[in-house]
């Protein structure tokens, strides 16, 4: 059932407010915070009181301009983009918290905020885009948005990796563009509403260049390689940016993009047809193992961090790939059991920097002793992603495994055992230093990171065993999952 | 005897009790180490006291379950008591009280009790959600968690040796969990349901090279915990560098748990009908055949006695895959009768050899002699022990190779009695001699004073759970038939499956 309803736009109008308060007024640190904070209750509010109405299967649209018959501005929040936003908009509440204290004595902090809040602005008129116009509108402004942020430090290790980030997504942008004209050529339309706008009466060779587009293009922030190139240099942007945008919004706006492409541009059915999505989910398979591989020889804390993010993020492209209803609910599902642990370990990552200045994995030894809450929300992100029941990364596994077996792709299975292996080995080597291999001499008394920091790893922390514990109670995301599932495969 | 199926909070109380005495103890530990030791003692005998509770229910035919929580619409916790598993959760229990209550003495002065205890009462409520998990999911879920959690107890003492085989316990463990994984994935995808059932979740309609992956995969993943040969490599090493205490209950049950699993599978996954149309389990027969003798054989040349006991227990748990491979409903009774006998007789041993080298500094088997002179109660009960594990009569060790050896007879493989009997004798070669020396030979002449200070016996909080243990050696053995005994759950259990 649609029902018209401002509360789509109101969302990312509420941050884009708040974004244009802090230029103007953010001088004051005080009316500063005022406008972060009550903006990411606000929004996370007013997405919240949308979730009721989208358990019971009710779609708020607004429609706002048509420049001509069939394209125009449009939001509609559907399950897929509902699941979306209540991610990023709960994630940008801790995000802020820490922000705050993280930035403490940084400079520029006018510029990083407002962009900052620009940002989960796009991010949010992302999820609740109808239209593949107002998608890639919305895609490109975040583009534009992270740059300040990445570049935030002004050294010439930053701008260097803010060029390289621009080169490839504004590539990446381009080539969206051209698949969405193709897409209107071919049919009239660029509505996100359907399961599935293109069909198999246009022509073969047509559909695979759009799809080739398309998917090539959001596959430039979903980091599937060989396109990753950007991520791991990006990791010089200060730890709040990197966490949220690089764990949440960009690299999710770009897999959001191939859900939206597969689920509802293609459809199932047509891509069953044609077979495009079989070397996707090759290319993810081999993202998810690569990736990883590279990840066990990263010293740099945040580096490894990067490359477990490349390697998770192909889990929701190989999901999508797969086309059976249990690998896509995977597919969905993991936006948030991704998110909140990687960013569990960014924050940690930050919170580490901060208070003792190391950056590297193997000066952590000992760390455990001195930051035991800090390390302990590690070691859950890490036992989530090494597919621990119990833990959100498990019921990403699970579905996947079955969505594996029902579309015959054993293969599939295989990678996901080895991929939790190579996570195992990459992230429990962390652990090990830092509550088993203090080096003598290590003080033992425990010096945490300030509340502002802290609180909000412990948040994160615990939603990544409510995810994993408590899926299905109402109210929490997993069942908009399911419903955008029924919806894409006509359940 | 039909089953009826009761709602009961009971087992999921015995399955978190330890879980917040796990809590608990952190914050107790800082009050008074004390205080923490009597509070989590008391938890560990509550729990114990839970568990046996059950069973008079459980022998009049009752089913306890609990649905605990759903996670997901396939993802689910459940849990159910049988007599399999009440018996298992029984033994587990004791077993862990006993080592609580040695590890006051033994960990005493020792460094980082706060984690110790806290990961031991953690482990305690994960193998009882073993011991109670009423679907396959949720057999998975304690089964990871019980392994995971289990490496901050391996590698306690944080030395060099500790370390390294704490990282090899956790690459075993992290394989033969993903295997489970897959298996249980596996299973789901064909049954559509995960609930553990009388008679196997399975059919023979199915697919049967799927079946056949499935069932390798359970194999291969619980073999690694079973320690069946060639997947016992943690074993060895796991055991001697854990603390005396954590041993006993990693020798004792944390292995006999992959056993345990492996009987899920055979009885309730499979099913006995389709296992012998598959054909599979002879096969097993033959490793667990290979790892019974092998075992013994590398245990005899060890000098490190913790190590000896390990390839003993390696060895004893290729006696338990031994009678479920053989598929026979005597043997069976055999295997899982053996389960909680070589628990208490391998726990037994384990505590002895702490208090040996704790009191006397005794490492090796080469150090034993006169051992007896310093330390006479804690050798009379390793001695009980070691004849038990030998199978002398009326001990509990001769009692499970009983029914073992009819079950074999049973089944007319005369030729698995000859490993039945090959098996005792070598457990003969590899224990006798550690007796012998500790009674028969002259000991060493003391340097000085301080050692024989050193060598005297041990403080009652640590005797008297050895002493409780090899106890139960003899009355598990007197009283094999008594309603509420092993062997009463274990053929319950199996007139259930091989109905």
């Amino acid at each position: 059932m649609e029902v018209y309803d401002i509360r789509p736009i109101l969302a990312p109008t509420i941050s884009l407010v708040c974004a244009g308060m802090v230029f103007l007024v953010g001088r004051n640190k005080h009316w500063r915070r005022f406008w972060m904070l009550s903006a990411a209750v606000l929004k996370l509010v007013v997405v919240m009181s949308m979730l009721p109405g989208s358990l019971r299967g009710i779609v708020y649209v607004f429609d706002m301009i048509d420049f001509t018959p069939g394209i125009g501005i449009g939001f509609r929040a559907d399950a897929l983009g509902m699941f979306f936003a209540v991610v990023s908009s709960t994630l940008w509440l801790f995000t802020t918290i820490y922000a705050i204290g993280y930035m403490k004595g940084e400079g520029q902090r006018v510029r990083f905020f407002g962009f900052f809040a620009l940002c989960v602005s796009t991010t949010v008129g992302l999820a609740f885009a109808e239209n593949l116009l107002t998608f890639f509108i919305f895609y490109e402004m975040l583009t534009i948005c992270t740059y300040p942020l990445v570049i935030h430090d002004e050294t010439p290790e930053a701008f260097r990796a803010g060029r390289k980030y621009l080169t490839y997504t504004l590539i990446g942008g381009a080539c969206i563009l051209v698949g969405a004209v193709m897409v209107f050529d071919a049919t009239g339309t660029l509505s996100l509403s359907q399961p599935g706008i293109l069909s198999t009466d246009i022509s073969y060779n047509t559909l695979a260049l759009i799809f080739a587009l398309l998917i090539g293009g959001f596959s430039v922030k979903a980091a599937v390689m060989p396109l990753h190139g950007w991520l791991p240099s990006a990791m010089v942007a200060p730890t709040p940016v990197t966490a949220l945008l690089h764990a949440v919004a960009v690299v999710k706006a770009g897999a959001f993009g191939i859900l939206r492409t597969i689920y509802n541009v293609f459809g199932v059915d047509v891509l069953e047809d044609v077979g495009f999505t079989i070397p996707l989910a090759a290319i993810a398979g081999f993202t998810i193992i690569a990736a990883s591989l590279v990840a066990i020889f990263q010293d740099n804390f945040k580096r490894r961090l990067a490359f477990s993010t490349i390697s998770q993020l192909s889990y929701i492209v190989l999901g999508a790939a797969l086309l059976t209803p249990f690998a896509a609910t995977a597919a969905i599902v993991h936006i948030a059991n991704q998110a909140f642990p990687k960013i569990t370990m960014f924050f940690v990552a930050g919170a580490i920097q901060r208070k003792t200045g190391k950056t590297t994995v193997h000066e952590l030894a000992g760390i455990g002793y001195r930051m035991p809450w800090t390390m302990g929300a590690f070691s859950v992100a890490a036992m989530s992603f090494i597919g621990m029941p119990l833990f959100a990364g498990f019921i990403t596994k699970w579905y996947l495994s079955l969505g594996a077996l029902e579309s015959a792709d054993y293969w599939v299975l295989i990678v996901m055992v080895v991929s939790s292996m190579l996570n195992a080995a990459y992230f429990l080597p962390i652990i090990y230093l830092a509550f088993f291999k203090a080096p003598p001499g290590t003080e033992m008394h425990v010096d945490e990171a300030p509340p502002t920091l802290l609180v909000p790893i412990l948040i994160c922390a615990a939603y990544v065993i409510i995810l994993g514990t408590t899926a299905q109670v109402p109210g929490m995301p997993f069942s908009l999952a399911e419903a955008a599932v029924h919806f894409v495969f006509g359940l | 005897m039909d089953s009826s199926y009761v709602t009961s909070l009971i087992p999921p109380l015995a399955v978190f009790l330890p879980l917040a005495g796990a809590l608990a103890g952190v914050g107790l530990g800082r009050v008074s180490e004390r205080v923490r030791t009597v509070a989590l003692g008391v938890v560990c005998a509550v729990t114990a006291a839970l568990t046996l509770w059950l069973i008079p229910g459980i022998l009049d035919g009752k089913v306890y379950e609990t649905y605990l929580l759903r996670i997901t619409p396939t993802i689910w916790l459940h849990l159910r008591v049988d007599a399999l598993g009440a018996l298992f959760a029984a033994t587990v229990s004791i077993i862990w009280l006993l080592a609580l209550v040695y590890s006051a003495g033994y960990m005493a002065d020792g460094h980082r009790l706060g984690r110790y205890y806290a990961f031991f009462m953690l482990c305690l409520s994960w193998t009882l959600g073993l011991a109670y998990a009423g679907n396959l999911l949720t057999f998975l879920i304690f089964y990871e968690l019980f392994s995971i959690l289990t490496y901050p107890l391996v590698v306690h003492e944080e030395t060099p040796a500790a370390m390294a085989a704490g990282t090899k316990y956790i690459i075993y463990i992290l394989v033969g969990g993903s295997l489970v994984l897959l298996g249980v994935v596996f299973t789901f995808f064909l049954a559509g349901d995960q609930t553990l059932t009388v008679g196997g979740l399975l059919t023979a309609d199915m697919d049967r090279t799927a079946l056949l992956v499935v069932f390798w995969c359970f194999l291969a993943g619980f073999g690694v915990k079973a320690a069946i040969m060639p997947l016992h490599g943690w074993v060895p090493d796991a055991h001697p560098a854990a603390p005396a205490p954590f041993s006993a209950v990693l020798s004792g049950v944390m292995v006999a748990a992959g056993s345990f699993g492996i009987m899920r599978i055979v009885f309730q996954v499979f099913g006995v009908d389709l296992l012998e149309e598959l054909g599979v389990m002879p096969y097993v027969a033959v490793l667990a055949a290979i790892t019974v003798v092998f075992a013994a054989i590398l245990a005899v040349s060890q000098d490190n006695l913790k190590r000896r006991l390990a390839y003993s227990t390696i060895s004893q748990m290729g006696y338990v895959a031994l009678g479920i491979g053989l598929l026979g409903a005597g043997s069976s009774t055999g295997a899982i009768v053996h389960i909680t006998n070589h628990a208490f007789m391998k726990g037994t041993l384990f505590l002895c050899a702490g208090l040996l080298i704790k009191r006397a500094g005794i490492h090796n088997v080469s150090e034993m002699a006169g051992a007896a002179k310093r330390m006479p109660v804690t050798m009379a009960a390793f001695a009980l022990a070691a004849l038990g594990m030998i199978g002398t009569p009326p001990l509990s060790g001769f009692i499970s190779k009983w029914y073992l050896g009819l079950g074999i007879l049973e089944v007319d493989e005369p030729l698995y009695l000859a490993v039945l009997l090959g098996g005792a004798l070598l457990a003969a070669i590899y224990l006798l001699p550690i007796v012998y020396a500790a009674y028969f030979k002259k000991p060493p002449a003391l340097a000085t004073a301080a050692d024989e200070e050193d060598g005297r016996e041990a403080p009652m909080s640590m005797l008297v759970p050895t002493v409780i243990a090899s106890a139960l050696t003899i009355a598990l053995g007197l009283g094999a038939t008594l309603p509420g005994f092993p062997y009463s759950l274990a053929e319950m259990a199996v007139e259930a499956f091989f109905r």
